[in-house]
């Protein structure tokens, strides 16, 4: 399990127009009842926005959803708004439909998960717990 | 050393449930008892017969085939238009259109949050341009075209560039021909997109159905949406009470403010979803058109035995299309689609079997037109209306989800209408209930998903195929060629004729006008669809941009 003694926080939201919210609501019960702090941001915003409410409500981790298929540039502005606040320490997951073809540069680029639907939510639990302990080790 | 040993199981996939997918209880029997006080002639009637419950037409299929109807919605209006002739010729016979996500959120490409999203799920129409290139070469007289755009700017203006188009085509809008989903409550929940908050969405939606039954009487103005309800975690008394009470809102609401009488409407057409429940699906169909048959009359007077009759439109679920082992969607469609099929609809549209990994590839679209053509000529399922009528399960089921949807509609009733249900934050919990129940049962194991929490395996040859031939959305460069040229488009367009237009336009949202008319004439002035979203959204006193991003263009100012 987390070996700090606090919560892992985990913002939840889409950047775009995508208006698919089912995998988040869901994700966000999910990830609540295995005892983590989650901040549901909802829909409709830019990189910039996420980013500037991950920093402020202190995050471990960003988690990303998305089913139009353009993961690759949402995870591209998500991490460059990072470094350019250098907060490149949140961890950030996705899921939704997601190219298969693309899962390696978004792997590659540090972007995790990649998960679609049907996802056991103890996979994507254990996935999230994996990376904030990787993160605390470095 | 090792050998390979395997532990038998005789009983490996017994059964784990003994409810409905609606988690409806199911006897393992049902017999003559369980339709006690069913009179066939008041429950059943024959086809063609109030309640219509056996079906809405006498011969069925035999006279009236289903339409088979595919969302065709490619990143370029070029690619969407071979692909429209492609698929005609395949036996394609209702027209769906979609626009991509950022369009139907009620912006134009060039804004800044569109970047993520444009051509993504289809192509931006963010001008009649796009119309034309779109629909170019494929008359619009006669043949039945559908919206599947339901956000309440989406349903609103794909009307509006249809009329548009035929206008400017020379043609007879009276000809126009489909459906429109035009159902604003069922968005508001589902896709919760800003551009018209509920009083104007309330108003736009009742200004398309005035329009609409009165110039285009060919054109179902309002076809409440379950579908989207239902995909989005809906069960199915929940999505057939959603589908009814939408319907009695808007319909009622046109009756008593626009001063329509109900029999002048077309029949209603309901969009709903066909699952994987095979049984409860039918059942709902039938359940669906008996509920109506009377709510029509008692709620909205009805008196003609037509306009007690509703058709059903149907996409099969697209949530239960699942990345894992994806050759196994094949089964879950055709399970659908049979499904449909013997409930009686009028209108299929089956899901891609690879959507889950991107827009339907052009194989797998013909394979949904095929699947269909299988089950009407190989299967023979349509010779005879309404087969499983008088199964003991199917009619129990059928009053079953009829009196779980009516408990439901008293309670919206009580509550003062969907509209009320909407802002109450009623509906939102109505959903919220169900996704956390089904969640937690496949959770544990209490619903099976085959690839996904039972029977799961690694994908072969085949699946990698599938997954591999699912259509790709064009490289970014490719997609924000988009926002060139709605800049041109602006540039090279008579300005003053859209500047003229979109005053009108204003005006009318102002003076309490039907904005059909003025928005039908910008369109032709080539306004996009983001300066004319915007313009009525200023006129009744809000932002120009519905997502608070950027600035109303210079010259609405003066305008909006």
């Amino acid at each position: 399990m987390v070996e700090s003694e606090a919560a892992v926080r985990v913002l939840i939201g889409k950047v775009g127009f995508d208006p698919h919210d089912r995998g988040i609501l869901v994700l966000s019960q999910g990830l609540r009842n295995a005892g983590m702090e989650v901040i549901f941001v909802g829909k409709f915003l830019t990189a910039e926005e996420v980013v500037a409410a991950a920093i402020q409500e202190s995050v471990d981790v960003i988690a990303l959803s998305d089913h139009c298929g353009v993961m690759r540039l949402i995870a591209k502005d998500i991490l460059a708004e990072l470094e350019r606040h250098g907060a490149t320490d949140i961890c950030v997951v996705a899921g939704g439909i997601i190219p298969e073809e693309d899962k390696p540069a978004l792997e590659s680029m540090g972007v995790t998960g990649n998960y679609g639907m049907g996802t056991p939510m103890e996979e994507i639990v254990s996935h999230i717990v994996e990376r904030v302990n990787r993160r605390a080790k470095a | 050393m090792d050998h390979d040993s395997v532990s038998y199981d005789r009983d490996f996939g017994r059964l784990v449930r003994d409810k409905t997918q609606s988690n409806i209880p199911v006897k393992s029997v049902y017999g003559p008892a369980d339709l006690d006080g069913l009179d066939y002639d008041r429950d059943l009637g024959n086809p063609g017969e109030a309640p219509f419950t056996r079906g809405i037409y006498p011969e069925m299929y035999r006279r009236n085939l289903w339409l088979k109807s595919l969302i065709v919605c490619y990143a370029t209006p070029e690619e969407t238009n071979r692909a429209f002739k492609k698929y005609i010729a395949a036996g394609q016979t209702g027209l769906r259109v979609l626009t991509d996500t950022s369009t139907l959120s009620g912006v134009d490409p060039d804004h800044p949050l569109a970047r993520y999203d444009i051509m993504c799920n289809g192509n931006p129409t963010f001008a009649l341009t796009e119309y034309e290139t779109m629909l170019d070469g494929i008359a619009l007289e006669g043949i039945d075209l559908e919206s599947a755009n339901s956000t309440p700017s989406g349903s609103f203006f794909t009307y509006v560039f249809l009329v548009a188009l035929m206008e400017k085509r020379g043609g007879d809008i009276s000809q126009l021909r489909g459906t429109n989903i035009n159902d604003p409550i069922h968005a508001a929940i589902v896709y919760g997109t800003p551009e018209f908050p509920p009083a104007l969405a309330r108003r736009v939606n009742l200004d398309l159905i005035e329009f609409g039954i009165r110039n285009t009487p060919r054109w179902h103005p309002c076809t409440p949406c379950g579908y989207d309800m239902r995909d989005a975690g809906l069960t199915s008394p929940q999505e057939m009470a959603f589908v009814i009470a939408n319907a009695l809102q808007y319909y009622g609401d046109a009756i008593k403010e626009r001063r329509l009488r109900f029999d002048d409407f077309r029949p209603m057409v309901f969009s709903m979803s066909a699952e994987s429940d095979f049984f409860e699906t039918i059942a709902k169909f039938r359940a669906t058109r008996r509920l109506w048959a009377r709510m029509a009359r008692e709620r909205l007077g009805a008196t003609t035995s037509r306009n007690m009759a509703c058709r059903i439109g149907i996409r099969t679920a697209g949530n239960s299309i699942y990345p894992q082992k994806p050759l196994n969607n094949t089964a879950r469609v055709t399970l659908q689609v049979l499904a449909a099929v013997l409930g009686g609809v009028q209108a299929i549209d089956p899901s891609g079997i690879d959507e889950t990994f991107g827009l339907p590839s052009e194989e797998s679209r013909i394979f949904e037109l095929d699947l269909q053509h299988i089950i009407a000529h190989e299967g023979n399922v349509p010779l005879t209306a309404d087969p499983l009528g008088g199964s003991y399960y199917v009619e129990w089921l059928t009053t079953r989800l009829e009196t779980e949807a009516t408990k439901l509609l008293d309670e919206i009733d009580r509550l003062g209408g969907m509209w009320k249900c909407l802002e109450s934050g009623w509906l939102r919990q109505q959903f919220d209930r169900t996704t956390t129940e089904v969640q937690g049962e496949i959770s544990e194991g209490k619903r099976l998903i085959v690839g996904a929490n039972a029977f799961r395996g690694a994908d072969g040859a085949i699946s990698r195929a599938i997954v591999g031939g699912a259509y790709k959305v064009p490289p970014d460069e490719k997609r924000f060629g988009a926002i060139d040229r709605v800049r041109k488009l602006r540039q090279t367009r008579d300005q003053d004729a859209v500047t003229r237009c979109l005053r009108d336009l204003a005006d009318a949202v102002r003076e309490q006008r039907n904005v059909l008319r003025p928005a039908i004439e910008a369109t032709k002035a080539y306004a996009t669809l983001g300066e004319m979203v915007g313009t009525i959204r200023m006129a009744h006193g809000l932002s120009f941009d519905p997502y608070k991003r950027i600035a109303a263009p210079e010259f609405l100012e003066h305008v909006a």
